[in-house]
């Protein structure tokens, strides 16, 4: 197919459009990964892409949520905030439980479910005011960033959220998988080994849940009936109701799904960083939404993948590890962001491929 | 065609004869948030001690000169149907290049007059340039201004701290803040009433007695969104502002140049950002970055929604706009002074927000 357009229209730009097509995004993560690796010191390491992927946890989570939301034709403002509320409350349900004398690990999956539980509220409230009130997104979503925030700050009362068990910490900072020359592999427990013997990390835990969450949303937005129609609701929104989809309660479920995987995030920063914060998520809404629009999708709804936003969380997540590594202070990197989101909503114009 | 059933559903429900109807009803309606702005005045004048001043009242507006300036910005972006995410860090990149140019020149050992007027200077014209990218890249470019703007809002982010290096930039002219926080008139009853300063040789010890009325930032705010006003009113910038957000395509065939146009109104955003960021150093005496939870500019586009326009396009006044950023001054101090916790502000915006869009589809034919 690709060839027989190519000879076509045998001219350079078409060559190249054939050639990279929606894969551009792709060959520019790999090009900035081999500069970084040339560039940066010590950057050519397995151990940086366990760092890209533990640091980038949270931004992966809010890049997924903005990517339903934005399919639909929205924004969500609210992710960021929803983080922070959610890693309050998770710290201090977590702490709470634990402090009722509860086993860690039981008190670790209820406040995580509790707050899960909890952190549906905001998209509901954001569904119903976008789908059945017809506020626009911007608005009802920038509403919940300022309730959210307050209802944060009155919890903790400016200041941080913490008194998390140690166990917490743990998990947060622990890995999937061990592995010692001579005691073998074992699961996320450090093998007990004599001192200064080297022990391997693979993949931190919290990585593993992200990935598991992603892997299944990634699988209902390409495969299931609940996916279609969040296309046919972007796509065109007077069709889709007159192909029958429920759009209102469609909208209603992304909305609660977003702010589900905000709080999910939110459950990941408070056991990476032991604390809970109302700002935690505060500088990530250009990281989401910039990881969603570099991933190729736009803005006015209908089209974007799971696959293409993680390649576009990678690249920030690249960008921001390799300027670090390379000793420039991390203020490049808003630039270096806002001028590669900018860019890529650009070529994907010049680039038009038939993606579906 | 989906929101014209509804608003048509809409008007037939609230369509039942009653004081909405009524004449007085409908400018209510109308003017809701001048009407919430005088009710929630009046209750704090009863709630919170010491809140019906003319001292308080000049603080709130005096320390609300960048909001509203980035108000006025967002409502011409707003009213084009677009939106200018970059005008907070704008402010700030504007605010620390004065600082930054006026330790430069002050370096060259000029007087504190021409530091201060060519730091200013040359910081309200560089601050042209982020307009200026912003309107070529959704003109030419066709990027939309969500996403463009949003690059801006890194970029100049970005562009600020690494100047200032993470921290507000200090050192500057000490007439700086004497300028910014100074008053038209200083009266002491029954004793003097004096223009522009204290009379020569007044003891230090009774300041707290003398009257200071009209600061400068009040005489700024009211010349700047006056002509601003009076421009999008009655001048044929306004008259395009509003044609484009109403309809693009009449606007085409009406023979407005829409790209040059739009180019402008970026343009003026991003001065009147730079503007505010300026003066923002004539104020607090340091050039100062913008801060992620600051959130000016969305504080700045739920002021303009407040006061009536719609993120649609084609609607909004410089006046609303301002009266939507007292309604949010007024409510985060008179709830403080009232001895309420200063966290329900954020939650308030939020509930006033969709009330005015509510509000907004309830009457569509008002306004």
């Amino acid at each position: 197919m690709e060839n027989a357009r190519a000879i076509g229209r045998p001219k350079g730009a078409s060559r190249l459009r054939s050639l990279l097509g929606g894969r551009w995004i792709l060959a520019f993560l790999i090009l900035e990964t081999i500069f970084f690796c040339l560039t940066a010191q010590g950057f050519a390491h397995p151990s940086s892409a366990q760092m890209l992927l533990f640091y980038g946890t949270e931004v992966f989570l809010l890049a997924v949520a903005e990517l339903f939301v934005i399919i639909t034709g929205g924004i969500d403002l609210s992710v960021g905030y929803v983080l922070g509320f959610a890693s309050i409350i998770s710290t201090k349900l977590i702490t709470a439980l634990a402090n009722a004398g509860l086993p860690p690990v039981l008190a670790l999956l209820m406040g995580a479910a509790f707050t899960l539980l909890v952190g549906v509220l905001p998209g509901l409230v954001n569904g119903w005011l976008v789908a059945y009130l017809e506020v626009p997104p911007f608005i009802a979503t920038f509403s919940m960033l300022g309730a959210c925030h307050g209802v944060s700050e009155l919890i903790i009362q400016g200041i941080y959220a913490m008194g998390l068990p140690e166990f917490a910490g743990e998990v947060g900072n622990g890995h999937f998988l061990y592995y010692a020359p001579g005691a073998g592999f074992s699961f996320f427990s450090r093998p007990e080994v004599e001192r200064g013997t080297t022990v391997y990390e693979i993949v931190p835990t919290i990585v593993v849940l992200a990935a598991v969450a992603i892997g299944t949303l990634a699988f209902v937005l390409a495969r299931s009936r609940f996916g279609r129609h969040v296309y046919a609701i972007g796509g065109n929104r007077d069709a889709a109701v007159r192909a029958g989809i429920p759009v209102r309660r469609r909208l209603l479920a992304v909305y609660a799904l977003s702010s589900v995987l905000a709080s999910l995030a939110g459950i990941s920063y408070s056991l990476k960083y032991v604390s809970g914060k109302a700002d935690a998520g505060a500088s990530s809404l250009l990281d989401s939404i910039a990881a969603v629009m570099i991933g190729g999708a736009s803005m006015f709804g209908g089209s974007g993948t799971v696959g293409r936003t993680l390649v576009g969380c990678l690249v920030i997540a690249v960008l921001e590890l390799g300027l670090r590594m390379s000793g420039t202070p991390t203020f490049d990197k808003y630039i270096l962001v806002g001028v590669i989101l900018v860019a890529a909503v650009v070529v994907e114009r010049y680039l038009p491929e038939d993606r579906k | 065609m989906s929101t014209i059933a509804t608003r048509a559903e809409g008007a037939t429900t609230v369509g039942r004869k009653g004081f909405l109807e009524s004449k007085a009803g409908r400018a209510i309606a109308r003017n809701w948030a001048a009407c919430f702005l005088l009710a929630m005045i009046v209750t704090f004048s009863l709630t919170g001690r010491n809140f019906l001043s003319v001292v308080n009242f000049q603080n709130v507006v005096h320390l609300q000169t960048l909001p509203l300036l980035l108000a006025a910005a967002e409502t011409f972006v707003i009213i084009t149907g677009g939106i200018d995410l970059s005008v907070g860090f704008v402010a700030g990149l504007a605010s620390v290049t004065a600082a930054k140019l006026m330790q430069v020149f002050m370096d060259a050992e000029m007087g504190a007059g021409g530091v201060i007027a060519l730091g200013a200077a040359s910081a309200l014209v560089l601050s042209l340039l982020p307009g200026l990218v912003n309107g070529i890249v959704v003109t030419r470019f066709k990027v939309p201004p969500f996403i463009a703007t949003l690059g801006m809002w890194g970029i100049a982010n970005g562009v600020a701290l690494k100047m200032c290096e993470g921290f507000p930039v200090a050192r500057l002219p000490g007439e700086l803040p004497r300028l910014g926080n100074g008053f038209l008139l200083y009266v002491l009853p029954g004793e003097f009433v004096s223009f522009l300063g204290l009379p020569a040789g007044f003891p230090e010890a009774r300041i707290r007695e003398v009257w200071r009325l009209v600061p400068f930032s009040l005489v700024f705010v009211l010349l700047v969104l006056g002509s601003l006003a009076f421009v999008l009113r009655r001048g044929r910038f306004g008259r395009h502002t509003y044609a484009i957000g109403g309809s693009l395509d009449a606007a085409i065939r009406a023979g407005i140049d829409v790209d040059r146009h739009l180019i402008g109104t970026y343009v003026l955003a991003s001065a009147l950002a730079g503007l505010a960021g300026v003066f923002n150093v004539f104020q607090t005496g340091i050039g100062n970055y913008t801060t992620f939870s600051s959130m000016y500019e969305l504080f700045a586009v739920a002021a303009v929604v407040i006061g009536g326009a719609s993120l649609s396009g084609g609607k909004g006044t410089v006046l609303g706009s301002a009266v939507g950023v007292l309604v949010l001054a007024f409510m985060e101090n008179g709830l403080a002074i009232s001895g309420v916790q200063p966290f329900y502000r954020y939650i308030m915006v939020g509930v006033l927000l969709v009330l005015a869009v509510v509000i907004d589809k309830l009457f569509p034919d008002l306004f």
